[in-house]
């Protein structure tokens, strides 16, 4: 009985079992199905889709940055230079607690707030997503090794070479050049789209100078490059490239030596200096000092080195005096001068009884003779043009700009670019100001007054021009009223640059164009009309340049100003640390152009010299532009002025220079 | 006994074995299970290859893995199935025991306390041998019990899966418990439990889980649901994996990108490229067809279990065989669901393809048994 029921109990067990067993096998099979048509699904369906994900993981498009062109000044000298750093870039999107690995890379390496918020800054920025930006520029190599040691506690964190400018000469063309800096938000908006895809790539833009000016031909085009990035942004692989255009390599009339030589010739002073060759235009030199080491603001000048910059109200080292305007004093005169003459107030024979001082008809107040200040008293006596210029007396020219009135001496002077920016490439310079009628009833609401007139022909009063208006309109005179603008790009990759000018300047035009032989002669006797038994019948830089050096063997011409010092504020003034008899000094300043009166060789350099609160004009701002002309001439150009055939007559000039002009 | 002789008369379904048959059952191997399993781990290691970026040493390592577990494989096949079934409680107690000990000296590891530690011994999960154990004890207590089970029997061998599975999640490794849990419920489902209390367990189930998701679930199991359901809530985090997956399987299209140019495995979008996730490495690189083959190849092995469980000559046989076949599918198919995004993300290797170390041994002991139970006591009936 027992085995009988077992018996039949194993048979339906065996049957159950066996339906168990086929149940499963179906349900297998079911599944499997499932997970083959979700394959399907996944793998041709959805095909193309998961095929563009997966490259959008890999793939990156990434800008590379063209290498910006260099800057060379006319010998060939590097004035720019680009130089590899290292910096500490960051991956946004691969970080994934930003805060914690800053706080571990400040323990690897010093960051200071400053970089955290300029870098914040930067994030802020339209960016392209993925795209690295820089935390922290140039890292030491010490600092290099710490980060790669800890490189797997870094997703996102990385090290990244870089070109960036460096400025070999440093402060000596901080102004002139100028320099590069970081890209900021109003930069970059006020970029076109185009222009935003091209700096894509790139941190920096140039910011002052050169440059800025231009940044168009320095920066070049950006190029991309397709790259395999793996799941932590390391780069695996280069799978295609367009490659950037580098910026073009600019050259520059800027001599760095002649850069140097004025530099140097400033000494202590503050000031500036600007030399134009007077042929080309081409602007030789042209510094301001203090100045200050443009290399600080290329990787992110750190707040305090900053503000030391800019808390310094007595140096203002950001502040370029060359292209900024200070009254042009005495400077002014030999212009006027041709004013006159051109437009017949006086000839060569015309002549004033000096009293040493300026009455106007039916005024009492007396307009004294600044450049008898200090001396005897009395006036110059007899006086011509040439005596009124090479004496620099005021009475004179305040009696011929009183006839010619404001309106004549506007129109006349404007063409020597006073009033305006004849520079072709130098848009940031100040125009300064060449009063008119007009002028001042704009800015001040008041009617011309014949005393304005008499202040602004000694170079006073409304008068303003920069150092680098006086070099141009000196190196005018230099031409014979031939209007060369003065330019700093001289070649764009070798080749001479010629730039386009829209409405170029017409020459000055003056009714005998031995007016101008007349006024070179008188500026050259500023300097070469040496002391003689009759009174005040010198030059007045004669004492600085020509007898200083009685060797010199060849001409110039120039004319000494001085311009008082207005408006000191009065928070210097009671400061303690300042000397205020020096911050009350006058400015110096001195025009001039050489070879003068040489019928072989035309005049090479136009200079003029801007010390601040340098007192004399003459005794401290002649023998600058002295310095820098020697230079030019002597050195870089190496003209040797003795060889030349009409020697005899030169030296006889020399030591007796008035002789044949005794009787103009 | 009486049984058995019974059995090999009535079930009559075997043809005179030829004499290679006999060599290979004289050395208790089963020649086309044998063939299936060495295709797939040939086929594990070179998927591994590409997926470990090339690296010799791990492919060298899960090949030595792999022939020590033929060894331990040809060596459970050569104990006859009764030799099992005698030891079954015996090797169950001893498996709640090793469980017990990890409570007190386990070691952890990846979040899991499973792993024993014992002096000359390699470390290893005692969590691993209850999938085997469990099975083996069900299939003890169930045979010799009238079929379909009673509801005693039923509470009992609830108890008897139970016990362990609760050991194991303690332990923290869920994924494991619910290995070990499904290797019991297989052998109740095959020893026939009625219908009606299935799907009653299974609405019951159903039922109380959202009780278990709002009271008892854990942040990380919680994230996965909800992840399963919406990838894209935090595709850099929870949902990473499965996103970076799906991308990598549904980019390899039909004929896939080739062997070792999978972009998102070579370049490490896919994580856990060598273990849990190794599906969609192969899939990126082989495509569809890849991974068609590799589900033919798993069809094979399954069906040659199907067919041994079929052949097995007393009910415990086969219910064991059957439930070793049906854990074995239930690995396959969670990972590739998982890996595919058919169900929520659970740590579970692909059989003999993800790299691994005791549970491939598990595996190869589940082989050996199968192959016990195919060539054991045929000899007697020719």
């Amino acid at each position: 009985m027992v085995g009988k029921w077992q018996l039949k109990d194993h048979e339906v067990e065996q049957r159950l079992f066996n339906r168990r067993l086929a149940t499963a096998a179906v349900l297998i099979f079911l599944l499997f199905f499932a997970l083959i048509i979700k394959l399907v699904n996944l793998q041709i369906s959805q095909f193309e889709y998961f095929s563009a994900r997966s490259d959008g993981n890999r793939l990156h498009s990434q800008y590379v940055p063209p290498a910006r062109g260099l800057i060379f000044d006319r010998q060939g000298k590097l004035l720019a230079d680009n130089q590899p750093i290292f910096n500490l870039t960051v991956v946004r999107e691969q970080v994934v607690d930003l805060d914690k690995t800053l706080n571990l890379l400040s323990t690897l390496i010093p960051l200071s707030a400053d970089d955290i918020e300029q870098f914040n800054t930067r994030l802020q920025r339209n960016r392209v997503p993925f795209s690295s930006v820089p935390l922290k520029y140039v890292l030491t190599d010490e600092e290099k090794s710490r980060i790669s040691v800890n490189s797997h506690l870094l997703t996102g964190i990385s090290i990244e070479p870089q070109f960036v400018r460096q400025y070999p000469l440093g402060s000596l063309t901080a102004h002139s050049v100028g320099y590069v800096s970081e890209i900021n938000r109003d930069e970059l908006d006020g970029l076109s789209e185009e222009e935003k895809e091209n700096y894509g790539g790139t941190n920096h833009i140039g910011k002052t100078g050169i440059e800025r000016t231009y940044e168009e031909i320095l920066h070049g085009s950006v190029g991309y490059e397709i790259v395999e990035k793996n799941n932590r942004g390391q780069v695996m692989r280069y799978l295609d490239r367009t490659d950037p255009v580098a910026g073009k390599n600019i050259t520059l009339h800027i001599d760095a030596q002649l850069q140097k030589a004025a530099e140097e010739a400033l000494g202590e002073f503050r000031g500036a200096v600007v030399a134009i060759d007077p042929s080309t235009g081409g602007i030789l030199a042209m510094i301001s000092k203090p100045a200050f080491d443009p290399n600080l603001f290329v990787t992110g000048i750190s707040s305090k080195d900053y503000s030391v910059l800019v808390t310094d109200e007595i140096n203002t080292p950001l502040f370029d005096r060359s292209t900024n305007p200070y009254p042009p004093g005495s400077t002014i005169k030999p212009f006027l001068g041709m004013a006159g003459l051109h437009h017949e107030f006086v000839d060569y024979e015309f002549a004033i009884q000096d009293p040493g001082y300026f009455r106007l008809p039916g005024v009492s107040y007396r307009w004294g003779d600044y450049t008898l200040r200090t001396v005897i008293g009395g006036g110059h006596g007899h006086t011509d043009l040439q005596k009124a210029i090479f004496q620099s007396c005021d009475t004179f020219f305040y009696d011929l700009g009183n006839r010619m009135g404001i309106d004549i001496i506007h129109g006349f002077l404007a063409q020597f670019g006073f009033g305006d920016n004849f520079a072709v490439d130098i848009s940031y310079a100040r125009t300064g100001v060449l009063p008119s009628r007009e002028w001042k009833m704009a800015s001040r609401g008041e009617p011309w007054y014949p005393g304005d007139t008499i202040n602004s022909s000694i170079g006073q009063g409304y008068m303003w021009a920069t150092p680098l208006q006086l070099a141009t309109a000196a190196s005018i005179v230099a031409n014979k009223g031939k209007v060369v603008q003065p330019r700093m790009l001289k070649a764009v990759e070798g080749e001479d640059y010629e730039p386009f000018i829209e409405n170029p300047v017409p020459d000055v035009m003056v009714n005998d164009p031995d007016y101008w032989r007349y006024i070179e002669e008188a500026m050259s006797m500023v300097i070469h009309r040496p002391y003689s038994d009759e009174f005040r019948d010198y030059g007045t830089a004669f004492e600085a340049i020509a007898m200083a050096d009685r060797d010199m063997s060849y001409r110039m011409a120039g004319k000494s100003g001085s311009a008082q010092v207005v408006g000191i504020s009065q928070e210097i003034l009671a400061s303690t640390d300042i000397v205020v008899s020096d911050l009350n000094k006058d400015h110096g300043l001195f025009i001039s152009f050489a070879p003068a009166q040489n019928a072989r060789i035309a005049p090479q350099i136009a200079v003029a010299v801007f010390v601040e609160n340098g007192e004399h004009g003459s005794s401290v701002a002649g023998p600058i532009a002295k310095a820098v002309t020697d230079k030019y001439l002597l050195e870089i150009l190496q003209i040797d002025f003795a060889s030349f055939e009409d020697i005899g007559e030169l030296q006889e000039e020399i030591t007796n220079p008035l002789v044949s002009q005794s009787n103009d | 006994m009486i049984n058995q002789d019974f059995i090999r008369q009535t079930t009559g379904f075997h043809r005179p074995p030829s004499r290679v048959q006999t060599i290979w059952r004289l050395i208790h191997t089963d020649p086309p299970l044998l063939v299936g399993i060495i295709l797939l781990c040939c086929f594990g290691l070179f998927v591994l290859y590409s997926a470990s970026d090339g690296d010799e040493d791990v492919v060298r390592r899960q090949a030595m893995i792999m022939l020590a577990g033929l060894v331990l494989m040809f060596a459970v096949s050569q104990f006859s199935p009764h030799f099992f079934r005698r030891w079954a409680p015996s090797l169950y107690a001893a498996g709640l025991a090793l469980l017990g000990l990890v409570l007190f000296i386990g070691v952890e590891e990846n979040g899991a306390r499973s792993w024993l530690d014992l002096p000359g011994l390699p470390s290893f999960q005692p969590s691993e041998t209850l999938k085997i154990v469990v099975p083996l004890l069900m299939a003890w207590y169930l045979a010799s019990r009238p079929l379909p089970p009673r509801f005693k029997h039923l509470f009992w061998s609830a108890m008897m899966i139970l016990i362990p599975a609760a050991l194991i999640i303690i332990q923290n490794d869920t994924g494991t418990a619910i290995m070990v849990a499904m290797s019991g419920i297989f052998v109740v489902l095959l020893a026939g439990m009625r219908w009606r209390m299935v799907f009653g367990g299974f609405f019951v189930l159903l039922s109380i889980s959202p009780l278990w998701y709002l009271f008892l679930a854990q942040a990380h199991q919680k994230d996965r649901i909800l992840t399963f359901f919406d990838p894209y809530r935090d595709p850099t985090g929870a949902g990473y994996n499965i996103i970076q997956s799906q991308i990598a399987i549904g980019s390899g299209g039909v004929y896939g990108k080739g062997y070792g140019e999978g972009a998102q495995s070579h370049l490490d979008f896919i994580p856990e490229s060598n273990t849990d996730f190794i599906l969609a490495v192969l899939a990126e690189e082989f495509g569809l067809l890849g991974v068609l083959f590799l589900i033919c190849l798993y069809l094979f092995v399954l069906i040659r279990g199907f067919y041994i469980a079929y052949c097995a000559k007393d009910m415990f046989s086969r219910l064991l065989s059957g439930s070793i076949t049906l854990t074995f599918f239930f690995y396959v198919f969670v990972n590739m669901a998982m890996v595919s995004g058919l169900v929520p993300v659970i740590g579970l290797p692909l059989p003999l393809i993800s790299r691994g170390g005791t549970s491939i041994l598990t595996l190869f002991i589940g082989f050996g048994l199968l192959m016990s139970i195919h060539t054991h006591g045929r000899k007697s009936a020719n």
